[in-house]
């Protein structure tokens, strides 16, 4: 028994050393050839968002829109031929899902980009990804940390707003018209915080005082504790920093409470899919920031132009804020690729910083020392009732002109000049 | 179970055969299963992933399925493991291997202050005191954001090269990122095996069996569970580590609850109490999770059906009753 064990021990030692050295053979040899490869094959775009989950609707609508983009580019003769294909991931909202799903859209499928996300952390985890890996990355999501030369890295492209810029459109729209005395009610997390301190930082030329910042944390079903005390304060404005679910549930409890009577409610973002879901009368009168709205349409041509691309694909539905992002994303980079002529990642960059470019909004452009889409913000206003159809929901009241003043400066972030 | 612990950790004279040959070499065998293991998967990273959650399975496997305690709380050793390991590298500079070290002495020292805590309490106390205090690590490295990133992560975990007496490994490359850290896992699995077939280990499982008995033996049955729950907490950090390593970042959720519950799952689905189940577990669990949902966005539905069928019909894990068939 013990000379059999032995026996079999030491063929199963040598069969270890030889999987082990094919194993270090195959990690050496068969990467370059794929990597040639893909330079003949499609212009692949690996797209992860969170498919499942919370943000599921506007997920999906992203991908709807970035589709667009790529038949776009694709009926307008792909660059040099080449044609462009979307290779979708879910991430489920998942930091760590997210950079798994990164790892096997640049390792396995080779794609040339990534396009996506939906939350400050997961953008930040790609981010980390594609940088150490030269993949450009665009990301359709806010954040104020992307851009500071932390994260940043040459490969790293902002196309969403952040919290600075929008908090800062709403506040330099709200403080003048509707009075300077503020409660904010804020969701304990990096994006309410980050959206306190950008409305602060509109509101300090303007005067405006802090009566207080309530925080509630994540995902609070009750608020009915927290509104009598800032009717008690008395202000002028209220702003609710929070998002999705419990946005819905505060601006239907604040409105059940009776304080749109006595005060201004303001939201930095108001979510296209969010006033669909919540329905016209929590939200009624409620002013907020947005990327995108398809009711410019009337005004803007090139919004008419995506919105009518858009209703033909999907059935007559309309793009929303976030999903235009996912256009828009996808769109710069692929065009930047057509005017460098090639795929060749600095030339890319290069060519991408040198856009100027109106595909969905209006005219925007990237800064050039930190990758942000200096563009327009809307002030929106909930309409009380839908007059053309059910997609007619907000009005735009103001238009905020795309300047880099209202971002935070190059110095601020950490870059240099 | 009692039958199944039996073929696994004693030596049975009667069935000889090339089943005692793989019982005695379990180690050895598992290790060539995990360096073919790449060539068989749909991606890499997933490879990567399923091998360090299988390690972490492992880990905890020695203190449910070996000692008996279901902790709830094991995600607080996992994550401890890759916050420190992640710091070690973004804070302090330190190169990997020193990592690496820092992440098992973290796992170890956070599962020896949560052990010393928790180790009297037994059954479902054991599993409440174990959830809660992870809770409390949770919070802890969610709130101290100037080290962990708090909220959006720790990011910046960069190792380009991996540098072995003078041998500079890429580890950017997928297939040599994934004999690293299978280097690492092949080294925990004999370790594992080491203690399991040693004196001590047979301690395990008699305090297992029978707490009672064990005690009138003259063993120390605290002592023993308190040591059973560092090494348990020295695997799982290590695999935190490893974990850090890959993805380059450490996001807030490796701490989360659900981690803890995802850990137990997979056990139970590849077999608790055997050396090998919970790496079937930790494979079938992320390789359906990632196929299903690559296929359609109501992967949740597909996955929790295959659970409560593998619950249904396999109740010793999809490991546990192939042993099981076998053996018969």
């Amino acid at each position: 028994m013990a000379k059999k064990t032995t026996g079999s021990n030491s063929i199963s030692r040598r069969r270890l050393l030889t999987t082990a050295s094919a194993g270090a053979v195959l990690a050496a040899s068969p990467f370059r050839i794929n990597l040639l490869q893909a330079q003949e094959a499609t212009i692949k775009v690996g797209f992860p968002v969170p498919l499942t989950g919370p943000y599921g609707t506007e997920a999906q609508d992203q991908v709807r829109a970035a589709e667009v983009a790529i038949a776009e580019f694709n009926e307008g003769g792909g660059l040099n031929g080449r044609k462009a294909e979307l290779l979708v991931r879910d991430d489920k909202l998942n930091p760590g899902e997210a950079a798994t799903r990164t790892l096997e859209l640049i390792e396995k499928e080779k794609v040339n980009f990534i396009v996506g996300s939906l939350s400050a952390s997961v953008q930040l985890a790609v981010n980390n990804v594609t940088k150490e890996r030269g993949i450009i990355y665009n990301s359709i999501s806010q954040s104020d940390e992307i851009n500071e030369i932390k994260d940043f890295s040459k490969y790293t492209f902002h196309e969403a707003l952040t919290p600075h810029l929008t908090a800062g459109a709403v506040g330099r729209y709200a403080f003048p018209k509707f009075g300077k005395k503020v409660a904010f009610l804020t969701a304990d997390y990096a994006y309410g915080h980050e959206m306190v301190r950008g409305f602060q930082a509109a509101g300090k030329t303007l005067g405006v005082e802090t009566l207080a910042d309530i925080r509630h944390p994540l995902g609070t079903t009750d608020f009915s504790a927290l509104l009598p005390r800032i009717q008690a304060l008395k202000p002028d404005i209220l702003i609710i920093n929070n998002f999705g679910r419990d946005q819905q549930i505060a601006l239907k409890q604040a409105t059940d409470f009776g304080m749109k009577k006595s005060m201004k409610l303001v939201a930095p973002i108001l979510l296209y899919t969010g006033r669909l879901a919540a329905g016209a009368q929590a939200f009624e009168g409620v002013i907020g920031g947005t990327s995108y709205y398809w009711g410019i349409e009337d005004k803007v041509a090139s919004a008419k132009a995506f919105n009518d691309r858009f209703r033909k694909m999907h059935g007559g539905k309309v793009p929303s804020d976030y999903g235009a992002l996912g256009y828009a994303g996808v769109k710069t980079l692929l065009m930047g690729a057509k005017a460098a002529g090639t795929l060749d990642t600095d030339k890319v960059i290069a060519a991408v910083e040198a856009l100027k470019y109106d595909y969905y909004k209006g005219p925007e452009y990237y800064r050039k020392c930190d990758h942000q889409a200096v563009q327009s913000v809307l002030i929106i206003e909930s309409k009380s009732k839908p007059e053309k159809g059910e997609s007619d929901v907000f009005n735009v009241v103001a238009t905020e002109e795309p300047s880099e003043q209202n971002l935070r400066t190059c110095e601020a972030l950490g870059h240099k000049s | 179970m009692n039958e199944l612990s039996q073929t696994l950790t004693q030596p049975s004279v009667a069935s000889a055969g090339w089943f005692d040959f793989a019982k005695r070499h379990r180690a050895i065998l598992a290790s060539i299963f995990v360096l073919v293991f790449p060539l068989v998967m749909p991606f890499t990273a997933l490879a990567v992933n399923i091998l360090i959650y299988g390690l972490f399975a492992v880990g905890f496997n020695l203190l449910f399925g070996y000692l008996g305690l279901l902790s709830f709380g094991h995600a607080a050793l996992f994550g401890t493991g890759a916050y420190l390991c992640g710091i070690a590298i973004v804070h302090f500079g330190w190169s990997w291997y020193a990592a690496i070290v820092m992440g098992i002495l973290g796992g170890a020292v956070m599962a020896a202050g949560i052990g010393a805590l928790a180790i009297r309490t037994r059954g479902i106390y054991f599993a409440m005191v174990t959830m809660a205090l992870s809770q409390c690590v949770f919070y802890l490295f969610y709130q101290a954001v100037d080290w962990t990133g708090g909220e959006n992560g720790l990011r910046g975990i960069n190792v380009r090269t991996i540098d072995i007496l003078g041998l500079k490994l890429d580890f950017i490359n997928p297939l040599t990122r994934y004999y690293v850290i299978a280097a690492f896992v092949i080294l925990a699995l004999f370790v594992l095996s080491r203690i399991l077939a040693s004196p001590f280990g047979a301690v395990i499982e008699a305090v297992r069996e029978n707490e009672a008995r064990a005690r009138a033996s003259g063993y120390d049955v605290t002592r023993t569970r308190l040591i059973t729950f560092i090494l348990s907490g020295a695997f799982c950090g290590l695999a935190g580590a490893l974990m850090a390593l890959h993805l380059s970042i450490v996001p807030i959720e490796i701490l989360h609850i659900e981690t803890s519950g995802m850990v137990v799952m997979m056990s139970l689905l590849g077999g608790m109490g055997t050396f090998f189940g919970p790496f079937v577990g930790a494979a079938v669990f992320l390789l359906l999770e990632n196929l299903v949902s690559i296929w359609t966005v109501h992967w949740q539905l597909i996955v929790g059906a295959v659970f409560v069928v593998c619950v249904l019909f396999f109740p010793a894990g999809i490991w546990g009753t192939i042993l099981k068939r076998i053996n018969k």
